[in-house]
């Protein structure tokens, strides 16, 4: 293993331009990121305070331990929904360490609409889930909601992966031997309330928490009984009468006091035993990162570039470097682990595509997790490329990307298209965790050539009818569609829709790789095996 | 180098090297026992390196000991002993056992992939360094800078701007070099 040597050029124009650019972006990221952290209509606070409940952000920060990082996940989901007037889908999600345990946080945030669940808040509760089955994470529930956000219930209540999805997880998490801990904070009614009761150990706070199937108007509804909040499904009635909870709290400090008392009491993980050596910084400073990444999508740069800046001493050992020089594959350490990286430099072509599906396999036969850097456009179309088998030379990557028993966690540095996001672990081939750089862009192709395509059919059909178009309006019908596409590509996006787990900035990366390889330590993994590689 | 037959496992051709005021000294480090045994040429010395507690350190080599100050930065470790430092270097010898030559000896630049040309930076004659941008093309959405490189002047350019080509397929050449 050797140092890479940066090629870059530190006083050129390009470099200057780049830097200035992307800073220009990551300073948007941070502000998006303050916002949606802190920024929140004066009612909804002065309300909080009435309820003497205390803002999500502080009860948190009361639950971690002093001085330790938190790696918060999909920050801005639902940016681009429900009018901006959700953030963060008033959910709040992220890895951090309780009483020297890493665990993963769902918290309500009960200054957005109550805490009302909305589609996306169930999507990031489930994905929350999802993750501490996946690694095996103990789980701290914040319960603090008004329930499911009625006039979308049809959004969020049936299907598989909807509101049933959470109490299902959460169940499987049980059976896993993986602890949850749950403090209820403000009210859990129906659905929310089999959070703490399916939790392993939970805390209600007297006066302000309280749990029920229905609140007191549906029950007035429903059967004419007058009954109050704490007669109802108080702190007392749970602890005392029903055994639905477990410890009674005075006050909310108190209730996060005794929830760190439990989770320092559950046992703690053995890691996976993986090569991890002293970890050292990188040799090239990662804020140079900002003048790697162009200014244009379109245009290329060595991947390489982005490696010698996130890991250890900027050392990699680059294996097959004279072979499929179009993805880059090699070991590294990441904060002193060991990791097997895989790069895209290009399109990938048939040797390319056969050099990635073999290093996954020498990844998964040495027990190395793999980080995969995303700047894809494609796999090479045409016709020399079809008669070298380049459709069964993708179907290999797939097969080793799915099959692959070790953590997988991947980067979305640039580009990512086409069935090249499949073959470099894409969302839906079970990465533990995928992130995003704020100027990344996601689709099933380019915008431009999308924006083309679907111009020209509509241009056709009017053609067909006799008409013929001037410039103008080719460019009238062109501009919306690109506009269009461009959003529904862009990093926000997918941000929003949790296609991604968040969008970092950029230099942050090596520190939230770590974390992420660390919680991933946890799950077990079997041996290697996999489907049929077509030959 | 060692004699056939000879018992001994483990050359001396891998051997760390390292490079102190220009000059390059080979040197391996094993174990005997709980103590370390330093090889140096025909020579293997007894050494040792303790700590003081004050940030110095007591290295022993053979009989003499000395007080010595230790510190890394980045590949290079400077030391200070008896009232003289010295900076060393690792040589890393994957990189010290490759040809100094690998790269700058083609003359002709190809196709990565088929594609199109978008720019043409350069003209015949011009002289270029390593690094300097001879063409932009694109294929596949992407486009991808041809670079110099090694130093030399553009003797034919192949391709113009718009112009198709084909994998493999000659973009621009450089003049032969001449002599060492």
């Amino acid at each position: 293993m050797r140092r890479i040597e940066s090629k870059l050029d530190l006083a050129s124009e390009e470099f200057r331009l780049n830097r200035a650019h992307n800073c220009g972006l990551a300073e948007k990221l941070k502000e998006r990121h303050r916002a949606t952290r802190r920024e929140r209509p004066a009612r909804d606070l002065e309300r909080l305070s009435r309820q003497n409940k205390m803002f999500v952000r502080d009860r948190i920060e009361l639950l971690l331990d002093p001085g330790t990082p938190f790696l918060e996940l999909s920050t801005l989901a639902a940016n681009t929904e429900y009018g901006g007037e959700v953030p963060g889908a008033g959910i709040v999600s992220g890895i951090g360490i309780v009483n020297g345990r890493e665990i993963i946080i769902h918290a309500d945030d009960a200054s957005v609409k109550g805490g009302a669940w909305y589609p996306l808040s169930v999507k990031k509760i489930v994905r929350t889930l999802d993750i501490a089955i996946e690694n095996r994470l103990p789980v701290v529930h914040l319960c603090d909601s008004a329930g499911g956000f009625l006039p979308l219930q049809a959004d969020i209540f049936a299907d598989r992966y909807l509101a049933g999805r959470i109490f299902r997880n959460q169940s499987i998490l049980s059976k896993l031997g993986v602890p949850q801990v749950a403090i209820v904070l403000g009210h859990c009614t129906a659905g929310g309330a089999y959070v703490p009761a399916l939790s392993e150990y939970n805390v209600i706070v007297r006066g302000t928490g309280a749990i029920f199937l229905g609140g007191p108007p549906l029950v007035k509804a429903a059967t004419g009984e007058d009954v109050t909040v704490d007669e109802l499904g108080g702190a007392d009635v749970h602890t005392r009468i029903s055994g639905t909870a477990d410890y009674p709290a005075t006050n909310e400090e108190q209730a996060i006091a005794i929830a760190r008392e439990l989770v320092g009491q559950t046992p703690r993980p053995t890691k996976l035993d993986v090569e991890q050596i002293a970890p050292e910084p990188p040799y090239y400073d990662p804020d140079e990162l900002y003048g790697v990444i162009p200014r244009d999508i379109k245009v290329q740069f060595d991947v390489r570039e982005v490696i010698a800046r996130l890991v250890d001493r900027s050392r990699f050992h680059e294996y097959q470097p004279a072979y499929g020089t179009t993805l880059i594959c090699g070991f590294a350490h990441i904060w002193g682990f060991k990791v097997g990286i895989l790069g895209n430099n290009g399109v990938l072509f048939n040797d390319s595509s056969l050099k990635g599906a073999h290093f996954m396999q020498l990844c998964n036969q040495s027990r190395v997790p793999m980080i995969f850097l995303q700047n894809i456009t494609g796999y090479m179309v045409g016709r020399d490329y079809e008669h070298r088998g380049i459709t069964k030379d993708g179907a290999k990557m797939i097969m080793a990307v799915s099959g692959s028993e070790v953590p997988k966690i991947t980067v979305i540095c640039n580009g990512s298209f086409g069935a090249g996001n499949y073959g470099m672990a894409g969302r839906a081939f079970d990465p533990r965790f995928l992130f995003m750089w704020p100027q990344s862009q996601i689709s099933v192709m380019g915008a431009e050539q999308a924006a083309n395509v679907l111009a020209d059919i509509k241009i056709r059909q009017l053609s067909r009818e006799g008409r013929s178009l001037s410039v103008a309006e080719v460019a009238t019908i062109r501009e919306p569609i690109l506009e269009e596409y461009r959003r529904q590509s862009s990093a926000y996006y997918s941000t929003s829709q949790l296609w991604d787990d968040g969008i970092l900035d950029p230099p942050d990366t090596r520190n939230a790789l770590a974390m992420a390889i660390s919680v991933a330590l946890n799950a077990p993994i079997d041996r290697p095996h996999y489907g049929v590689f077509r030959m | 180098m060692r004699g056939a037959g000879e018992p001994r496992i483990g050359g001396d051709l891998m051997r760390h090297t390292f490079i102190i005021a220009d000059a390059e000294y080979e040197a391996w480090l094993s174990r005997r026992g709980d103590a370390y045994v330093l090889h140096v040429a025909e020579e293997a010395i007894p050494v040792a390196l303790a700590p003081t507690g004050n940030g110095e350190q007591v290295l022993s080599v053979g009989s003499e000991t000395s007080h010595v100050l230790v510190a890394t930065d980045g590949d290079m470790v400077h030391v200070h002993i008896e009232g003289s430092t010295f900076t060393i270097r690792y040589v890393d010898p994957v990189q010290r056992y490759g040809s100094h030559a690998a790269g700058g000896a083609e003359d002709i630049a190809e196709a990565p992939m088929p594609g199109v040309v978008i720019a043409v930076h350069v003209d015949q004659g011009q002289r270029v360094s390593p690094g300097d941008t001879l063409m932009v093309i694109e294929s596949m959405k992407l486009e991808t800078a041809i670079k110099a490189w090694r130093e030399g002047a553009v003797a034919v350019v192949h391709v113009g701007v718009g112009q198709t080509f084909q994998r493999g397929a000659p973009l621009l050449t450089l003049a032969p070099q001449t002599g060492p």
